[in-house]
């Protein structure tokens, strides 16, 4: 089912949560919503949601203009952060609860229900606790039963709003491969919000980046981990160490070093370049490129982290083999292997 | 030895304790059991002949219609307004919430006069209604109004922090999985508020069956007729019947215990809940 937003404006007083934002899901399509908070990310998914209406703006699903429809007139599936399972209702009645609310025409017959919640409870793993209550569940387990309510009623797309911001590391990952199994299984059209790139990138089709209420790029993960379209997008992205550089005739100089730069046309004159922790190389100090002193090294990876500073105080975080040798207040010099330089802000 | 920091010295727990039971039996414990005492001094033939009266049992028939009235229209004003108020936003949610709460600083003296300004003989819509027959002041209608008046913020009292710690979440999943607007308040806020809801519905009752100030304003003291038990018990009393007046005390302290027991049952199976945290 495609999803499309178009000029989509909305505010809340004074607050410009989303400033025109333009938007479509292809059927079939796994898509993040990806932003810090504050950038329109969960406005966003709710008005597709029609739990908040847009100000101005339009929203199809599958061709069909919803800009003005209610929410329970979308068939839409919603999963909330906090899960919002019903904490009066079992398990089994939170998942049947879409279906036992019909009104009497179109409601299917009692045990067509009791089948369809069986049938769910086995999708989501959780058939012998269909008789307890959601605050007698794991986190983890509550996740999962709201996506077995939302998928209760067949919706025609799925969206969800920080659906493992409320989990621990492992049972997030184990979580979201699960998900996105799920997913392709049921054949589903997902728009899911995070604020965590690993997640977007690891999980999503296309990966939305939000900032300010304005979208700043849309593009499959590797589209967007090998060419941000803005600075804003690099560093959000993670990771990337800033250094000030200088651009002249499509290339980047850095201490000295010139490198071709990754990014799209960046004008001549100072620019600010990203480089990434593995995208360095240790050498004497002397050589051209960056000066630093090595403040301390982190081994929190497979491959130790050195976190080093430049002579004005900027921290640089470097991954690279062969530190072993190293100590801290060891001078050393970076010299940059790639970089993508944008205009200084 | 302390084991916890917030624990105070055992001679201070004690002392406060005792200050604490002291002063509940003083000035809680011995008056009800002076109720009861004066109610039987004169034996138990006394003391029932006192509650057989026409006046007494009228008395009470008509407290307990009033609550009966009075009771159930707080309910569902009270959950409205605090369905309204925590679920919604609109402009002068903030006034509203003020005006709940107006019954309970305004003297309810004050409440009865207000009715007798605005349906009394002389006042704003009396005219109005004594050409269409219809007698609120001194009669059963007035003693109904001043009751809603002065026990309204009980129910929406109770509801509004409850509604507004449980947040809107389960109730945009409700409508997001297809609910209408009724069935979500049936089976989503309803059943989260319920243990709640009948606290304050048993706060209200008690205050109902027990308000004087306002009833006695718009009452006009008709025996048999529009005296509810408190304002029976006044008149009792100053006739100087100190028996007839405390068994009749009686009764009403006696619905007041019922209520209490009640409550105190609720707070103990469900505290969680009524301290709005859920589960």
């Amino acid at each position: 089912m495609t999803v499309t937003a178009t000029d989509v404006v909305k505010s809340f007083g004074n607050f410009a949560a989303l400033n025109g934002v333009s938007l479509d899901a292809r059927p079939g399509e796994f898509l993040a919503l990806l932003g810090p908070s504050g950038s329109g990310k969960t406005t966003l998914l709710r008005i597709l949601a029609g739990l908040d209406f847009p100000d101005s703006g339009r929203i199809e699903i599958g061709g069909e203009d919803m800009s003005n429809a209610a929410a329970r007139d979308r068939r839409v599936g919603f999963v909330f952060q906090h899960y919002a399972l019903f904490r009066h209702m079992t398990v089994a009645d939170n998942i049947g609860f879409g279906l036992t609310v019909r009104p009497r025409a179109t409601r299917p017959p009692r045990r067509e229900i009791a089948r369809r919640v069986s049938e769910l409870l086995d999708l989501v793993q959780l058939s012998h606790i269909g008789g307890r209550y959601p605050s007698q569940l794991s986190g983890g387990q509550r996740q999962r039963v709201a996506l077995a309510r939302a998928l209760a009623v067949e919706p025609r797309i799925l969206l969800l709003d920080e659906p493992f911001g409320a989990l621990d590391a492992k049972v997030r990952k184990d979580l979201r491969r699960w998900l996105r199994s799920v997913h392709d299984r049921m054949g589903l059209t997902s728009v899911f919000v995070t604020h965590d790139q690993e997640e977007a990138l690891d999980l999503a089709d296309r990966v939305v980046v939000m900032d300010h209420g304005r979208i700043e790029q849309v593009d499959t993960p590797e589209a967007l981990w090998d060419r941000p379209a803005s600075a804003f997008v690099c560093d959000f992205l993670g990771g990337a160490n800033r250094i000030a550089c200088h651009v002249s005739g499509g290339s980047v100089d850095i201490g000295g070093v010139r490198l071709p730069n990754s990014a799209p046309a960046c004008g001549d004159g100072p620019a600010t370049a990203f480089v990434r922790p593995h995208e360095f190389a240790l050498a004497e100090p002397g050589t051209a490129g960056v000066p630093v002193t090595l403040r301390r090294i982190l081994r929190t990876g497979a491959r130790p982290a050195l976190e080093t500073a430049t002579a004005d105080g900027s921290v640089l975080e470097v991954i690279a083999d062969a530190a072993d040798h190293l100590a801290a207040g060891a001078a050393l010099t970076l010299v940059p292997l790639a970089v993508r330089a944008y205009p200084a802000a | 030895m302390r084991n916890n920091a917030t624990t105070e010295p055992a001679w201070l727990r004690w002392a406060l304790i005792t200050l604490a039971l002291g002063f509940l039996a003083l000035n809680l414990l011995l008056p009800l059991l002076a109720v009861f005492g004066e109610a039987l001094r004169k034996g138990i033939t006394a003391y029932v002949a006192g509650i057989r009266e026409p006046d007494a049992i009228a008395a009470l028939r008509l407290t307990l219609t009033v609550a009966a009235i009075a009771v159930p229209l707080n309910i569902i004003i009270g959950l409205a307004a605090s369905w309204a108020i925590a679920k919604f936003d609109f402009r002068w949610k903030s006034v509203l919430i003020t005006l709940i709460d107006l019954p309970f600083s305004v003297s309810p003296v004050v409440a009865g006069l207000i009715y007798v300004l605005l349906f009394g003989l002389q006042g704003w819509f009396g005219p109005w209604l004594r050409a269409h027959d219809v007698q609120v002041i001194f009669a059963v209608p007035g003693l109904v109004l001043a009751t809603v008046f002065v026990t309204f913020p009980f129910v929406a009292r109770e509801l509004i922090p409850l509604m507004e710690e449980q947040g809107r979440d389960e109730e945009e999943a409700a409508l997001s999985l297809g609910a209408s607007g009724l069935s979500t308040f049936w089976h989503v806020t309803l059943p989260n508020v319920r243990w709640g809801l009948m606290y304050g519905v048993l706060l209200c009752n008690a205050r109902a069956m027990g308000e004087f100030g306002a009833v006695s304003v718009v009452s006009g003291h008709i025996r048999g007729k529009t005296n509810t038990l408190p304002l029976h018990i006044e008149i009792l009393y100053n006739e100087y019947n100190f028996v007839a007046a405390f068994a009749v005390a009686s009764i009403l302290a006696g619905l007041a215990l019922v209520t209490l027991v009640a409550k105190s049952l609720l707070e103990w199976r469900f505290a969680g809940q009524l301290a709005g945290r859920g589960h």
